[in-house]
């Protein structure tokens, strides 16, 4: 018959061991050596019912005491030993975060493409929408339809690169501008038109420094039954404000082009120099921009309007331009090198 | 177009000299100046001298000893220049005095003579590049007069860019008119007094062509001698840069300057008989032009002749047979007015872009030939002597008539949006030289001056200019709105996509070498191997128009594995270009392309596989995710790519583009090592997939399997799948395929493909005993079709 002094001296020798026990598997162990099925405790336990009441009384306060201290004591060193175990796991796991990270796939929009959008959210915060037409264009709509004379020089094979196509040799051409889709869209729409057209446009020059046969253009157009001058101002003055910041002064001066009448050049103060001369602005404090006017009565006639009853104006801005005005892109050519060197300082 | 601030003084009083104030008048008239620059020197000191003898350096063969006569003293000097002789009026720097550069001229010993002070050439004066000889001036000045009395400085020059539509400003007289207008100050007429004129002339006119001569001038001068021009003549031209040559000549240029008219002077006695005529070339005719260039001419081309030889090209070039030379006493003064077009066209044909040609082109003023006319024989009367001989020959068949355009008064508001009233507008136009009548409309009359003024239009530009473009309103209309079309929004998601994917955008040029088309592997038929042509392509690499988008991608990838610029991936949106016969113009459907090379994205120092055909088709998922376009790939072999790891990308039942690994060879002939990626996607076919309206997912529990196939290897997985969602009935929610292996222990030639499938019911929760027979269902399917058998059941 176990007594209540051997179960709490058996107690003692298993809180003693505990410490020793270094893996859960030997803290069950322990654990069994008192609680297990059939350890002394357990035994105890089972003698209970048959013994005296006086012995039954302190035999029983001994077992319940000594289960407890021992369970609770086998659970803490468990939990203790986890937390060792998760703690030298952990020290294991160190890691160097100086190494190049697993970084998502990133590539670079072209800053043509970046300036483009931007231009033409500009013009659609305006009310504008955005029309397209074909780059491989007829010389009806890239010359004639814009009130441009047959003989004028623009058209010689010195400058723009015409296309095998149809019988005509001078028929088909690649656009030397973007606003052939102008007089289309006209065509196919009725005022109030309100529209910008990004696209590319083709010239025949050699590569150079500011010269290459491909670049491309935004050109805007507004009719309505009241549009003048002044809306042309206010609206170019925004542009120019919106894209190059608010503090930007701009002036138009006097111009000449075949598709508008009266035309004129804007010039937007330098946003490098704050106008006071620099290699921006190669030492005039001014940026020439684009070119604009109001649409010449003949092109409203080729497109089926009426010039006395609307009125309209239209513009054409390089968007190479602007991207290498903006953002310090000394040569035009680099916009069509595919080095990632240069793709990669896009944002 | 050059133009001086004296000479421009000569007809209009300015309220400046300001150089910054004319150049801004300039500027908001629309002239645009592109430069201004003062032209001024120093002659402190410079006096006029006269050679009286000349002898030999005792010491020295390239020098000589030369006496000169000051006025009141004359003295010795050494002078290496060889371009002049006893009687010479030269200019003398006096010792002391002090040149431009800040040179100061002392007395010098030259092998072994004194040599006080010494006589200049044009460079070291500061007035003009001459440097070869001493600056020769004009007989006749008194010795000892201060050289800078003779020339007008300081100047401001402007250099101011014309725009083709305004002939009139291509002249100092008509740049004058605008500052006039500009300032409001009254601009002085070109002096048109009749000059003396003695006898008869012999010299004939006969226009053959009215249509391309309207007008045409002739007027003899006898008794001329051929000179250089004096120095004021020798720095207008220069300053203007043009080229001094003799001064009949120079008065020819000096008037087409100052009027605007070009001008043309013969060697009467050199012209074979003293008819001119005005014709067409004949076929087959040359002539040499004074740049020494012998022309075939083109029977397009219009030519001044006698009636034998064509003696210049009309309103382009003189011709070397009858130039005036130091010979030269009979002049024949042409002044005439050439259509513009049939100039320019010529001008082009033979490569000249004469001064003669830049004014004729925009239409000079038909009422100006007898004013220039008059200008230069009253010119060369005094520079070169001689005198008028009869009347002149005026050949002008049909006069135009001014035009009168109605401009109704609110046209001007229409347009500009400023409320004008008649009498500004009129105060406006008349500055400018129009002369207006009536009240409304107004009666406005055009001077010959202003072709480019026909339409009201035109006026209202007139208008703006001249009341100032910063002076009109400034108004923000606002559109109807309706934000991107859809296509554009499409175009920014795939372009987004790419970017979100690791590809960089470049943009490539529209051109392509056939050569480089064939370097692509494709079958002979292939529509991409027939490119559009160039008619005339600036040089061989521009001689197509691209019909894939590929080559500016491997070329990309090229250029950059060139610069050893590691893993590449690059994409390109543009038109690609293909012959539709019987159509206005080519079809040109916007493609997507992209190609990569190297390994997959990942940490630089980990170890990572190269790319390959995966990284197309999961392409082709995330741009089918991102703009619900739903692509389709299906596996066959393109031409070009590896037959093995290519496909087709199809929208419903149509193909739309290709995709997979570059063939081998073709990546060798790129020079590309490895693995290329690659696809090439017409985006003209795309649409969003019409939103299939909200789904609420449920949260009721799944029942979920996995099952195991064993497969012919060579199945495309996507028909098993296929198979397996035809049989797994309407509650497969779910089936991802995780695990597909070769090997034993499956037998050689069979592949196990594992899917795990996901069943719920929308409204209850399902239980395992319903996917027996969905199971079942299942592993009937897939072995009838396409043979699978289920593994380890």
């Amino acid at each position: 018959m176990i007594s209540a002094a051997d179960l709490r001296t058996l107690s003692d020798t298993i809180m003693a061991r505990l410490p020793g026990a270094t893996t859960a598997a030997a803290v069950d162990a322990l654990e069994a050596e008192a609680l297990g099925p059939d350890a002394p405790v357990t035994a105890a336990r089972r003698s209970l019912r048959d013994a005296p009441d006086a012995v039954r009384r302190e035999l029983g306060q001994a077992v319940n005491e000594v289960t407890g201290r021992i369970s609770v004591a086998a659970r803490e060193r468990r939990l203790a030993l986890a937390a060792a175990e998760r703690d030298t796991r952990l020290d294991e796991e160190w890691l160097d975060m100086s190494l190049p990270g697993r970084a998502p796939a990133r590539g670079k929009a072209h800053l043509v493409s970046t300036v483009w959008d931007e231009v033409v959210d500009i013009f659609v915060a305006l009310g504008y929408t955005v029309a397209a037409g074909p780059e491989v264009e007829t010389a009806y709509y890239n010359f004639d339809a814009l009130n441009t004379p047959p003989t004028h020089p623009s058209r010689l094979e010195s400058d723009t690169l015409y296309v095998a196509h149809g019988d005509d040799p001078e028929g088909v051409l690649l656009r030397t501008h973007t606003s052939p889709v102008q007089a289309r869209y006209m065509e196919t729409h009725r005022p109030p038109v309100y529209m910008v057209v990004p696209g590319r446009v083709y010239r025949r020059d050699a590569i150079d420094a500011t010269h290459t046969p491909v670049f491309h253009q935004l050109e805007g157009l507004a009719v309505d039954d009241a549009i003048t001058f002044g809306d042309l101002k206010g609206t170019l003055e925004h542009f120019a404000r919106t894209f190059f910041g608010s503090r930007r002064r701009v002036r138009f001066l006097p111009h000449f082009f075949p598709f508008t009448e009266p035309s004129a050049e804007l010039h937007v103060d330098c946003f490098a120099c704050e106008g006071s001369g620099c290699r921006v602005c190669r030492e005039s404090g001014w940026i020439e921009l684009l070119g604009c006017g109001m649409v010449d009565p003949n092109v409203f006639v080729a497109v089926g309007y009426d010039p006395a009853v609307v009125s309209g104006f239209a513009f054409g801005v390089g968007i190479d331009r602007l991207a290498m005005i903006r953002y310090g892109v000394p040569e035009l050519r680099m916009f069509f090198d595919p080095d990632l060197r240069i793709l990669r300082q896009f944002r | 177009m050059i133009a001086s601030l004296r000479w421009l003084e000569e007809f209009v009083d300015l309220p400046t000299r300001e150089s910054g104030v004319i150049a801004a008048a300039f500027n908001s008239l629309g002239f645009e100046v592109e430069g201004v620059s003062v032209v001024a020197a120093q002659f402190g000191g410079v006096i006029v001298a006269r050679v009286t003898a000349i002898r030999p350096h005792p010491a020295a063969d390239r020098v000589r000893l030369v006496t000169i006569d000051l006025g009141s003293s004359s003295l010795e000097v050494v002078c290496g220049a060889w371009n002049f002789g006893v009687g010479a009026t030269v200019a003398y720097a006096t010792v002391g005095s002090r040149l431009t550069g800040g040179i100061e001229v002392g007395e010098r010993d030259i092998r072994g003579v004194r040599s006080p002070g010494m006589i200049c050439s044009e460079r070291e004066l500061g007035i003009g590049d001459e440097a070869g000889g001493i600056l020769l001036l004009e007989d006749g000045l008194a010795p000892g007069t201060d050289f800078g009395t003779l020339v007008a400085l300081p100047d401001a020059v402007f250099d101011i860019a014309i725009t083709p539509n305004r002939p009139d400003a291509m002249s100092i007289h008509g740049l004058a008119r605008e500052l006039g207008a500009f300032f409001g100050s009254e601009v002085r007429p070109i002096d048109v007094a009749e000059p003396a004129a003695s006898g008869a002339t012999s010299a004939e006119v006969r226009i053959d062509d009215p249509a391309g001569c309207p007008r045409f001038t002739a007027r003899e001068i006898s008794g001329v001698t051929v000179a250089p021009s004096p120095l004021w003549m020798r720095m207008r031209l220069r300053t203007a840069g043009v080229r001094p040559v003799n001064n009949v000549v120079d008065v020819t240029n000096y008037v087409m300057l100052e009027t605007g008219q070009p001008l043309h002077a013969f060697d009467l006695d050199r012209v074979p008989a003293e008819t001119i005529v005005v014709r067409r070339a004949r076929a087959g005719e040359s002539l040499t032009t004074l740049d020494g260039v012998t022309r075939t001419l083109d029977p397009a081309d219009l030519v001044i002749a006698s009636p034998e030889a064509a003696l210049g090209l009309a309103g382009i070039m003189g011709g070397g047979d009858s130039e005036v030379s130091a010979g030269t006493t009979r002049v024949l003064l042409e002044v005439a007015h050439f259509e513009p077009t049939g100039v320019l066209l010529s001008g082009k044909r033979h490569g000249l872009r004469t001064e003669a040609v830049a004014r004729f082109e925009r239409g000079v003023d038909p009422g100006l030939p007898p004013i220039a006319s008059v200008r230069a024989t009253a010119l060369i009367a005094r520079l070169a002597g001689g005198a008028a001989v009869g009347p002149l020959v005026d050949a002008h068949p049909a006069p135009r008539q001014a035009a009168v355009v109605q401009l109704p008064v609110r046209e001007v508001e229409r347009l500009l949006g400023v409320r004008l009233f008649a009498p500004e507008i009129g105060a406006l136009l008349r500055r400018l030289g129009f002369d207006v009548a009536g009240e409304d409309p107004l009666q406005v009359t055009i001077p010959t001056y202003r072709p480019d003024v026909t339409r009201p239009a035109d006026l209202v530009e007139e208008v703006a200019r001249l009341h100032g473009l910063d002076n009109l309103p400034t108004t923000l209309p606002h559109g109807p709105g309706g934000g991107l079309p859809d296509w554009e929004r499409r175009r920014r998601a795939v372009h987004a996509t790419l970017v979100g994917a690791g590809y960089s955008e470049i943009l490539s040029f529209d051109f392509v070498a056939p050569e480089q088309l064939a370097r692509l592997g494709l079958p002979a038929g292939d529509r991409r191997l027939d490119p559009l042509l160039v008619r005339n392509p600036l040089n061989d690499a521009q001689a197509a128009l691209r019909t894939t988008l590929l080559p500016g991608l491997l070329d990309g990838l090229r250029i950059n594995v060139t610069r050893n610029l590691g893993d590449v991936a690059l994409f390109e949106v543009g038109s690609v270009f293909l012959a539709a016969p019987g159509e206005p113009i080519p079809a040109q459907p916007h493609h997507l392309g992209f190609a990569a090379i190297g390994a997959v994205p990942g940490p630089s120092w980990q170890p990572r596989p190269s790319r390959d055909a995966l990284d197309a088709t999961g392409l082709i998922e995330t741009l089918t995710a991102a703009t619900g376009t739903p692509l389709r790939v299906e596996q066959a072999a393109q031409p070009g790519f590896h037959p093995g790891r290519s496909a087709r990308v199809l929208l419903g039942d149509a193909v739309i583009g290709v995709i997979g690994e570059i063939h081998p060879d073709v990546a060798a002939a790129w020079d590309l090592p490895g693995r290329v990626v690659a696809g090439e996607l017409s985006l003209a076919a795309w649409e969003d997939a019409a939103p299939a309206g909200f789904v609420v997912p449920s949260l009721l529990p799944p029942v979920v399997f996995d099952l195991a196939f064993d497969i012919a290897a060579t199945l495309p997985v996507a028909h098993l799948v296929d198979s397996i969602r035809q049989a797994g009935g309407p509650y497969l929610e779910n089936l991802s395929l995780f695990d597909v292996f070769q090997g034993p222990p499956l037998e050689a030639g069979r592949k196990s493909a594992a899917v795990r499938l996901t069943f719920r019911h929308p409204e209850r929760t399902m239980v395992d005993e319903e996917m027996i027979p969905i199971r079942a269902a299942i592993v009937a399917h897939v072995g009838a079709a396409v043979g699978g058998i289920l593994r380890g059941g």
